[in-house]
């Protein structure tokens, strides 16, 4: 099929063998690749394993749209058995490695096995090599990046797991170009685990499209249509920053450990402060909206960005300063941690120590306490070995019913939306395909426009709408969603790109069923691979349903559990999900995964 | 006074973040608006609560407009 590299790379560290197979057409249609052709590969090859040993493999995938001449196509997926969860995991990365790889013949890459020895894999073409990496073993993702530039080029392609990674953190990313990240449920630990350090990739083919020149044409008009958009330039000011100010107004901003969603020191630091300490831009290949937004660190390095991360290591850990958070975020690329989870690590325990459960006396917006937890949590040392599994592991150690206030679903920590007053949110967090992460559905805004205290079932089918676009076409095709989610730039574009990519036709009802068959896929994987998997796997933290905020103009509002059970009970309902949230018989039969039932049968009940 | 926050682009569209406006009756919002405001992909809260353009203005009341937008 056109559109599509059509191989397969598989290297196994182990014995050194290296594979190419090719990718059939059936498996093209069925799954359209990344996240898609991930699921698929999980399911069949990777079974009852633990994560971090050498039977789990880390695959990295394109997918048709990948570096295609169309906005903002430079987009990979990275996915994995997660350390962190047991379950599924996955993350996408802006890299420039996902163009190179297309262009070096590969859809995919699949390692497995483990390196007796720190290595990195260097794909050029079709020559594939395992070279040897113990000078880059310790370094962290920054260095690595400058090193391996030095050696093949600063056009390479180039992906990176950090010193938290080599120490198996369970919150490890995998890091590109200094500042993308890609794989918060710890695909830089399963990198780490297999002693991968990195990947290193050189392309200089092209791919066959359909057709080409109307594809040409489409991209040009689809860069100008962008650019032409009425919120473009405010986007390339601010970028993610204007949802700053939108979550504070909107009381879901996350304040000291989600307690509340309003922070008094908002205005210090919201897109307008990034504005004035604008220092550069940074993104993604091909994209003409870049996101990255770089500004000067308290230590007066360029740092980079976004709303997730400003949220999570500002507000979350009370901390009100915009160049010191920078300087957190800078450090969790360097070592290679999500910022995300690190943020609610710092403050799940900057509240266990108010409460007295830890012996450690840490205040909220201590910033060099901050920065000290950062470096023990990826070195996993100190109070940091506490957090080497995440915040749900850590509230478990800690017992006394921290477990409450630990913010995180199926063992991933929640992004950046306080919901105790956005149901619709908290539901797209708890049946979050990873656990807790907003890629899939992020549905708060269109609640708070609509009714944001309602309960109801049109709330659910359209949080299922969002999941089948965003979570199965963006991350299946795989082009980023910020096109269209952020300028509103036509989301009929995409199916038009697809025709003259592959040369196939797809309706959105035929997007639509894809999109349920890669979900049933993975939610079956995590009841394959997680014992105990079943509906409350699939619930926010008990903070919101027990603690209302108490302040701001959602002062009071929790998410009440008796509503949200039955919007779940909906949800199940409408993907054809027993009350357990176990895809039936005829669920599975109607999305063309015959057999897939046999191997969850009897696990969950 | 009526209330009124804008968000995102829409403040620069108007020209401010926030305005207040003394209102002798009853108005609708699209007409205390620039005329070249958005009709699409932008939320209405008028006291907290979903409205629209169409929308009638009270002299108390407080009014957020924002672009839909996504967050990362």
């Amino acid at each position: 099929m056109n559109g599509y590299a059509g191989k397969l790379l598989r290297v196994n560290l182990s014995n050194g063998k290296v594979s190419k197979e090719e990718i059939s057409d059936s498996t093209k249609r069925d799954f359209l690749g990344g996240r898609g052709f991930a699921a698929k590969l999980l399911w069949d090859e990777v079974r009852n394993v633990d994560p971090l040993s050498e039977k789990n493999k880390i695959i990295f995938a394109t997918g048709p749209l990948t570096g295609q001449s169309i906005p903002s196509s430079g987009k990979m997926v990275i996915a994995s058995k997660s350390p962190l969860t047991g379950g599924y995991g996955d993350g996408n990365i802006g890299t420039m490695a996902s163009v190179h790889l297309k262009k070096a013949g590969y859809d995919v890459v699949v390692v497995e096995g483990k390196s007796e020895k720190p290595c990195y894999l260097l794909i050029e073409d079709e020559k594939v090599k395992i070279v040897g990496a113990s000078n880059l073993w310790g370094k962290n993702t920054f260095q690595a990046q400058d090193l391996l530039e030095k050696k093949h080029g600063k056009n390479s392609g180039i992906l990176l797991t950090g010193p938290a990674g080599e120490n198996l953190v369970g919150f490890s990313t995998v890091m590109s170009q200094k500042g993308r990240a890609g794989g918060r449920p710890g695909m830089g630990a399963v990198m780490g685990s297999k002693k991968l350090k990195a990947v290193v990739i050189k392309g200089t083919g092209r791919v066959e499209n359909f057709d080409d020149n109307k594809l040409q044409e489409m991209g040009k008009k689809g860069y100008a249509e962008i650019k032409s958009k009425e919120s473009y330039d405010f986007w390339m000011r601010q970028g993610t920053m204007q949802a700053f100010d939108w979550a504070n107004e909107n009381a879901c901003l996350p304040t000291r450990n989600y307690r509340e969603g309003v922070f008094e020191f908002s205005k210090e630091m919201d897109g307008y402060v990034v504005e004035k300490l604008h220092a550069g831009r940074k993104g993604c290949p091909l994209c003409n909206m870049q996101c990255g937004h770089i500004i000067k660190d308290s230590s007066n390095q360029d740092a980079e960005l976004d709303y997730e991360n400003v949220a999570m290591l500002g507000p979350n850990i009370g901390l009100g300063s915009l160049p010191k958070v920078a300087t957190l975020n800078r450090m969790a690329d360097e070592w290679g941690l999500d910022t995300i989870s690190l943020g609610s690590c710092i403050g799940f325990l900057m509240e266990a120590s108010e409460r007295g459960f830890i012996t450690e006396k840490i205040k909220w917006g201590d910033f060099e306490a901050a920065q000290k937890l950062t470096v023990e949590i990826a070195k996993g040392e100190g109070l940091g070995k506490l957090f080497s599994h995440g915040v749900k592991a850590a509230s478990e150690t800690i017992g006394k019913g921290s477990q409450k206030w630990a913010m995180q679903v199926k063992g991933l920590e929640i992004s950046a939306y306080n919901c105790q007053a956005c149901p619709g949110m908290a539901l797209a967090f708890g049946t979050s395909p990873i656990g807790a992460h907003h890629k899939d559905a992020w549905i708060i805004s269109w609640e708070i426009a609509n009714d944001r205290f309602s309960y109801n079932k049109p709330k659910v089918e359209k949080l299922i709408e969002f999941q089948r676009i965003r979570g199965g076409f963006f991350e299946s095709a795989t082009v980023c969603r910020l096109p269209w989610v952020e300028v509103s730039f036509g989301l009929d574009r995409y199916p038009e790109y697809l025709e003259a990519i592959t040369g196939e036709k797809k309706s959105w009802e035929d997007i639509y069923r894809l999109g349920d068959r890669i979900y049933n896929l993975i939610r079956a994987f995590w009841i394959r691979e997680v014992p105990s998997f079943g509906r409350k796997w699939d619930y926010p933290p008990e903070r919101w349903f027990e603690e209302p905020q108490s302040a701001g103009k959602m002062k009071g509002i929790k998410v009440d559990r008796e509503k949200y059970e039955q919007m779940l009970s909906w949800y199940y309902e409408l993907r054809g999900w027993d009350q357990n949230g176990i895809p039936s018989e005829k669920t599975l039969e109607n999305s063309g995964l015959k057999g897939v039932s046999k191997e969850i049968l009897g696990q969950v009940g | 006074m009526a209330e009124l926050k804008f968000f995102g682009y829409l403040a620069d569209i108007v020209g401010a973040r926030a305005k207040e406006m003394s209102l002798e009756k009853p108005v609708a919002l699209r007409e205390i608006l620039p005329a070249s405001f958005p009709e699409t992909n932008i939320t209405v809260l008028i006291n907290q609560k979903p409205g629209h353009l169409d929308s009638l203005i009270r002299n108390e009341d407080r009014v957020v407009i924002m672009p839909i937008l996504s967050g990362g």
